[in-house]
């Protein structure tokens, strides 16, 4: 500490003597210091002094230095000491933690100021972009704090930055590269970063794994020691694993890629490994191979898939491994109980793999086979609740799908059977009834698995016969059970013989007469199925009771004289009434036990209490469910007093009734059909005709009102023309007119100065006639004169 | 299954050539005659012999449309082949085949053998691109050429076969630098970088014998 304050002080210039500047100050001088400063020394100077107070001083330093930061990153790229302290500054700021430093100094900070500046740093992507460039520098300096910001960036906001990164050139690769980095530190980073990176994102880990991740984390792990090593294996397997869960895609490309081959070296464990015992993390590392084991034989992926995974993991040994290590001594119980699943899934639904499992001996003595040995836990009080679970899981994938398997364990009951070696069977029936109530459960299970789909074995099975007590008359197998059930006050055991003998009723009337036969078994169920109350889960058990009761009904054959379908319906009716019937069947589905059952065929209980339903129990309700109810309805429709010969016969010909009415209804339905789209049809064509005559209508409107406005155009010029012509013929007649005028004017102003002369000359003739002693009639010989020369003109 | 060269492929085109089709015809041998559009990427995988050599395609079938085109740029570089798929009966698939090239002639390394490939050969009567045109553009740009049918498997093999021919003939050649897995090449498990019959690291023009194995 005291050395940051002697740097700070040469970075700062000795404070005023007297004045202790606040943390605010500070910050705020070498932020300027940062950004004005032209000399590189200073500015680093000044950078690593923001980044020691970069953790007290956290939001300070985040809400001024931000930009400056930024711009640092980009302008002295080429200074490898001034980016890292950047970068470890900004990952001081952005970082999720809450710093130590930070509760001395600001009690009272608010908790998400991390995730803020974040969001402040990402909101402009090129800043990532930037810091990714940085992984390309080799500089330890620039590329470990890169991956250190990388991962805390990642930590508030992982979509948005898995976003940026995804569509930024090359940002998976350059991350990729950092898997063959030689300084270990980093490429752990790095490792880390991939793991958040690729949670939950398939385009991500699509890429990574095309950019040779497996080889990359294969050679790690290699390099390592396989489960021996560290925990850079478990990271590598937990990468792998997140590359793999539920990405069909590199699934295929894990399996095509012969990457389950390099799983083999993982499983071998060393001849002395009860004396040197396994290592809590060789525990961590073997429960990550198997976790990623099971990611590829899932039930929940693609059958195709599961199944050439399956192949391959048989050719390849894994197998094998496995069950060695399931028949090793000293495995951790909680190693054994993920292998044992682990196996499981392995040989669930595959013929082969099933076969080969069926044949693996424990080195027990006498040599049992590893199904009976395992079984022995299933039963067994002591063994961890967990392990027991896992035994049922494990048998339960043996017979999926297995008739072969289903058959053998059936055959082992059979008084035929003369092997006195303890058997599957014997196991079975010594759980079915022993007073551990989990081991009546598990052993239920078990066995009604043996009847999934296989009408066969429901028969055989009820050929199987036990000697009670010494001397009494052997029962079968299936009386024993219903004598049980009503027998016993657990609810898990009557809940799962309850599931047992479900299983093997449904379709099978010879089970159901035997049942029905069974004394107080049918009381027994109708007075749990109209039981009024109940607590703690009894309304599963009641819906159960339910259920068997409609089974009942629903695969009757009628041979029991009282327990005809009719009768039991009438039963079901006036006793239970078919309201609360079909209420307490809908318990069942009802309940969460139900949704979480049928949710995957792993059994997943955390404790032993939460054990009722089980999945492929949950199949056979769902399937039946309708059936029952049906069963049910149609009895009651057709129970008005109808004997049973004439029912069947009756209800033929009304099947036969309701055959032809169907048909016609079809038929009627048909011809319906073609005319409606006739209809249809012609109502297109009309459609389009009007559509069409719109058309030309709308053409011929148009061209209407163009021809119309052409007509007013042109009758409107003529209309003006002509007053116009005329007009203008006028003012040219008025022109010639004027003209006319004017010169007749002229003329008569010419005649009359003419006559002026004339007259002038007259009256000098006049007076020299007088001179000349001429006597002339003034008067006459004007008038005459004048009317003379108006002649002459 | 050991192998002696392993070949990354990638194969892009618009949306809707029948990109995912030819994937399936070469891997499958089906032909799923409705559109279902692939989101991001796909893998497939195939094992072919050449040259009496077994080799392991591995083959990443991208999206075509344009939302996912920053996704499917992540895949150009490490790939040792590309299908760039245009559909005969699209003028418009043809049209864009300059920005599908520009794009991977961008994001790859300069190396990678790309292959053109006018699909859905089948459908003659709506052809709107002829095999001419699509010859001269393969011309053009230095591409191989080929039509090809998903539906009827018509020159599918082939499609895929003569792009690892090539890629294949440029290993002996020595242009390849087949220790870089980030040119798409691995070389098998038993055919150790070593082996002093196989080209060598960087040896560029270096051993071209191929008669080991």
């Amino acid at each position: 500490m005291e050395y940051f304050r002697s740097g700070l002080k040469s970075v700062l210039g000795t404070p005023a003597p007297g004045t202790q500047p606040t943390g605010a100050e500070t910050v705020e001088r070498l932020v300027s210091r940062v950004s004005t400063s032209t000399l590189l020394e200073d500015r680093r100077d000044a950078c690593r002094a923001l980044k020691a107070l970069s953790r007290k001083y956290r939001l300070e330093v985040g809400a001024q230095g931000m930009d400056v930061l930024r711009q640092v990153l980009e302008l002295d790229r080429s200074d490898c000491e001034i980016i890292g302290y950047c970068l470890d500054t900004l990952c001081n700021i952005t970082s999720k933690e809450v710093f130590e430093e930070e509760h001395e100094s600001n009690i009272n900070m608010k908790v998400n100021v991390g995730e803020q500046f974040t969001e402040m740093f990402i909101k402009n992507t090129e800043n990532v972009t930037l810091v990714l460039s940085f992984l390309e520098e080799y500089d330890f300096r620039v590329r470990w704090p890169a991956v250190k910001l990388l991962t805390s960036l990642l930590a508030s906001k992982p979509k948005e930055i898995q976003d940026i990164i995804l569509v930024s050139p090359m940002g998976v690769s350059k991350l990729m590269d950092l898997l063959v980095e030689s300084r270990e530190v980093i490429r752990n980073d790095a490792l880390l970063l991939l793991i958040n990176l690729t949670k939950s994102n398939a385009n991500i880990q699509k890429i990574v794994a095309f950019e040779n991740a497996f080889d990359r984390l294969f050679d790690v792990i290699r390099e390592e020691g396989f489960t021996d090593g560290g925990i850079v294996v478990e990271d590598c397997m937990l990468l792998m694993l997140n590359l793999l869960k539920n990405n069909t895609s590199n699934i295929n490309f894990f399996k095509e890629g012969s990457y389950v081959q390099k799983l083999a070296p993982m499983f071998v464990l060393p001849d002395n490994i009860e004396e040197i015992g396994w290592s809590p993390q060789k525990v961590s590392n073997m429960h990550c191979v198997l976790q990623l084991v099971r990611t590829l034989v899932s039930p929940n992926n693609p059958v195709q898939i599961v199944t050439s995974c399956q192949k391959t993991m048989r050719n390849a040994n894994l197998l094998e491994a496995l069950c060695d290590i399931l028949m090793a001594s000293g495995v951790p119980a909680d190693i054994l109980t993920e292998t044992i699943n682990t196996v499981g899934e392995v040989i669930r639904g595959n013929l082969t793999n099933q076969e080969y499992f069926a044949n693996v001996m424990a080195p027990s003595n006498p040599p049992r086979p590893a199904i009976v040995v395992l079984l022995m836990s299933m039963v067994n009080e002591k063994q961890p609740f967990s392990l027991r679970c896992a035994v049922l899981y494990c048998f339960q994938c043996f017979l999926f799908k297995n008739e072969i398997g289903q058959e053998q364990v059936v055959q082992t009951l059979l008084p035929s059977s003369t092997n006195s070696a303890l058997t599957t069977g014997q196991l079975l029936c010594g759980g079915l009834f022993s007073n551990d109530c989990l081991s009546n459960w598990f052993s239920s299970v078990a066995l009604s698995h043996t009847l999934i789909e296989n009408p066969a074995q429901r028969e055989q099975l009820l050929r199987v016969l036990l000697a009670t007590n010494l001397g009494a008359q052997p029962v079968s197998l299936l009386h024993q059970c219903s004598v049980y059930l009503q027998h016993t006050t657990k609810l898990q055991a009557k809940i799962g013989i309850l599931m047992l003998l479900a299983m093997w009723m449904s379709h099978c009337s010879q089970a159901v007469q035997i049942f029905l036969n069974v004394p107080g078994a049918m009381a027994f169920l109708t007075a749990q199925t109209s039981a009024s109350e109940y607590d703690n889960n009894e309304e599963i058990l009641q819906g159960l009771c339910a259920f068997i009761m409609g089974l009942c009904v629903a695969f009757n054959d009628n041979s029991v004289q009282n327990y005809s379908k009719e009768n039991l319906s009438q039963l079901i009716e006036k006793r239970v009434g078919t309201e609360t019937y079909c209420k307490k069947l809908g318990e069942i589905s009802r309940h969460e036990v139900y949704a979480k059952a049928a949710k995957q065929p792993q059994i997943k209980a955390k404790h032993s209490s939460e054990l009722l339903l089980e999945f492929e129990f949950c199949k056979l309700f769902k399937a039946l469910e309708p059936v029952v109810i049906k069963a049910l309805g149609v009895q009651r429709d057709l129970s008005n007093g109808m004997s049973e010969l004439s029912l069947s016969e009756h209800e033929n010909a009304l099947l036969l009734q309701y055959k032809e009415l169907i048909r016609d209804q079809d038929k009627k339905l048909q011809d319906l059909q073609k005319n409606l789209n006739n209809m249809h049809r012609e109502n297109q064509d009309l459609k389009a005709q009007i559509e069409e005559l719109r058309q030309t209508n709308s053409q011929l409107h148009d061209q209407n009102t163009l021809l119309k406005a052409q007509m007013q155009l042109s009758t409107g010029t003529t209309a003006v023309n002509e007053p116009c012509d005329k007009i203008q013929q006028l003012e040219a007649e008025l022109v010639e007119k004027d003209a006319e005028l004017e010169r007749i004017r002229k003329d008569q102003d010419d005649l009359l100065e003419l006559l002026t002369d004339q007259d002038t000359k007259l009256n000098t003739f006049k007076n020299r006639l007088k001179e000349l002693g001429e006597t002339i009639d003034d008067a006459d010989s004007e008038d005459n004169n004048s009317l003379g020369s108006d002649n002459e003109m | 299954m050991s192998y002696a060269y392993l070949f990354k492929y990638i194969i892009i085109g618009d949306t809707g050539v029948g990109k995912s089709c030819l994937l399936l015809q070469f891997t499958d041998k089906r032909f799923q005659p409705v559109h279902d559009l692939t989101i991001g990427v796909e893998f497939g995988a195939r094992m072919i012999t050449i040259d009496g050599k077994q080799i392991k395609l591995q083959i990443w079938d991208t999206a075509g449309q344009e939302a996912f085109r920053s996704i499917t740029r992540s895949y150009y570089r490490g790939a040792a082949g590309a299908l760039l798929v245009y559909d005969i009966t699209r003028r418009e698939t043809f049209n864009h085949l300059t920005t599908w090239l520009d794009d991977a002639r961008q994001h790859s390394n300069s190396n990678m053998v790309i292959m053109l490939i006018g699909n859905k050969s089948d459908l003659e009567s709506r052809r709107e691109v002829k095999k001419e045109e699509g010859e001269a553009f393969a011309r053009e740009h230095g591409l191989v050429f080929m039509e090809t049918s998903a539906k009827t498997a018509a020159n599918v093999e082939e499609a895929f076969i003569n792009t690892a021919k090539e890629i294949y003939e440029k290993i002996q050649e020595g242009v390849f630098d087949i220790n870089n897995e980030a040119n798409g090449i691995k070389i098998g498990p038993q055919h150790s970088p070593t082996n002093p019959s196989l080209p060598g690291a960087g040896g560029a023009g270096g051993s071209q014998g191929s008669s080991c194995c």
